[in-house]
């Protein structure tokens, strides 16, 4: 299992189109994706579910990954992040 | 219909249902849903006493906004009948006090400067006083009202009487404080009955929930299910306050179950009865094949009647679905279809010699009525 500390750090947060991008590129690995906030944890290849976390900027959400390809779903997820969804 | 008479035979068949043997622990496997779902469990700590005034309560603050961000950390509620006439042993842990006929009567009884002195005495102590709830619709002194101000402790007036006020409370704190857990899942209620389907991502868990809207069934909450303990006897669930009827079908994208099925389609909150674990066809795997008994799941300690469902080509998820809540709903009214077979079989093996006619008695009819149909 892989756990880490991911940040929001684009202004808008989470919305419809940073919450597509992180289902499509947890649908692509066989591990389980989880983001949590506060307890609260969602399926990361569920788009309601991403959603529903309601991230704004600055949000610190934890990600988990289990499975055959958890490193690798990791990394992948957490660059999106780094990358601000592409949006800065 | 339907609901009421059925909540009704909840009710009073539950032990008889118990005693059937269909939840007999020592017969079961047992899991828990945590552990498949690896889901982690939420608990509040802490309300602001400003909550009290809101849904579902409505209790009216008389000490304008004074207090209100007044924090409880517990759900204890304290009469202080004692306590007011100086009695303060076991007096001040945080609870609400609850201010009934006897507290006002005594108070009522005292001269001005004594109740003023009692009563702030009451206020002052180490472990402040959240709030007061005043019940029976009460009146309570403006000298008092002054020190509870200054004092920051808010008073809530209700009409309710004090046994009221206590069981409305505690039913409030209780739920507000009580265990939670948001799974990731699909909640329908099916005939009535909570069915909670979970499974890995993408086993058809929301096309399942639309078929079963289609059927003329409920949505509760689909993808995320928020799951509530209450008081270690019951699991309810709800959607999550965004997502609400809200259900996502790859190739599709977004729909909105409400605003396309209307208000019959969808309901806010149920309790979930039964679990259906939506898995891939596993030939290895022992399915249930007669149903006698029940295997069980834990959500927070609340055990659950489980069936795994294995899903195959060819196979109409939702009319087994339906089959599911309907052998449920026959079983919690008394009927176990697996166990009445066992023994009509045990009735006629017993009752059986040697015998000559045994085609003719294995037929249902005896003889094909001759029109034909």
């Amino acid at each position: 299992m892989v756990e880490t500390k991911v940040t929001v750090i684009n202004n808008a947060g989470i919305h419809t189109r940073p919450a597509a991008i992180i289902v499509k590129t947890a649908a692509a690995f066989k591990s389980e994706v989880f983001l949590s906030r506060d307890g609260y944890s969602v399926n990361a290849k569920s788009i309601i579910g991403v959603m529903t976390l309601t991230a704004e900027k600055g949000a610190e959400l934890i990600l988990r990954t289990e499975g055959p390809d958890e490193q690798k779903a990791a990394n992948n997820i957490i660059a999106l992040f780094e990358d601000g969804f592409g949006e800065i | 219909m339907q609901g009421g008479g059925y909540l009704c035979a909840t009710s009073k068949h539950f032990s008889h249902y118990k005693k059937n043997s269909i939840m007999d622990a020592t017969n079961t496997e047992q899991n828990s849903l945590e552990k498949i779902l690896d889901v982690a469990r939420i608990q509040s700590e802490r309300i602001a006493v400003e909550a009290l005034k809101g849904d579902p309560l409505f209790y009216e603050c008389i000490t304008g906004s004074e207090g209100l961000s007044n924090i409880l950390k517990g759900k204890n509620l304290y009469r202080p009948q004692l306590a007011l006439a100086g009695f303060y042993n076991k007096f001040g842990d945080g609870s609400i006090l609850i201010f009934g006929n006897t507290e006002i009567a005594y108070l009522k009884s005292l001269s001005e400067e004594k109740r003023i002195e009692s009563f702030k005495i009451l206020l002052q102590r180490e472990v402040p006083v959240p709030c007061i709830v005043v019940t029976n619709k009460n009146e309570i002194d403006d000298s008092l009202i002054k020190i509870a101000k200054e004092n920051s402790v808010p008073i809530f007036k209700t009409e309710q009487n004090t046994s009221h006020a206590f069981y409305f409370l505690s039913e409030f704190l209780d739920d507000y404080f009580a265990p939670q857990q948001v799974v990731h899942g699909a909640l329908v209620d099916v005939y009535g009955v909570g069915m909670l389907f979970f499974g890995e991502s993408a086993i058809g868990k929301s096309e399942l929930a639309l078929a079963l809207v289609q059927k003329g069934h409920r949505l509760v909450a689909d993808d995320s299910v928020v799951l509530c303990n209450k008081n270690n006897v019951r699991i309810m669930g709800t959607s999550s306050s965004l997502a609400k009827h809200f259900m996502e079908i790859r190739g599709v994208g977004l729909i909105d179950i409400r605003q396309m099925y209307g208000i019959k389609a969808v309901r806010f909150q149920k309790r979930v009865e039964v679990l259906v674990h939506l898995q891939k066809w596993d030939p290895t795997k022992d399915y249930t094949r007669l149903g006698e008994r029940d295997s069980l799941t834990s959500i927070m300690g609340v055990k659950i009647p489980t069936i795994a469902l294995p899903i195959s080509i060819g196979k109409n998820v939702a009319a087994i679905a339906e089959a599911i809540a309907l052998n449920y709903l026959l079983r919690v009214y008394g009927y176990n279809p697996a166990i009445q077979f066992g023994e009509l079989l045990k009735k006629r093996i017993s009752s059986k010699q040697s015998d000559p006619d045994f085609y003719n008695e294995m037929r249902s009819v005896t003889w094909f009525q001759g029109d034909d149909e």
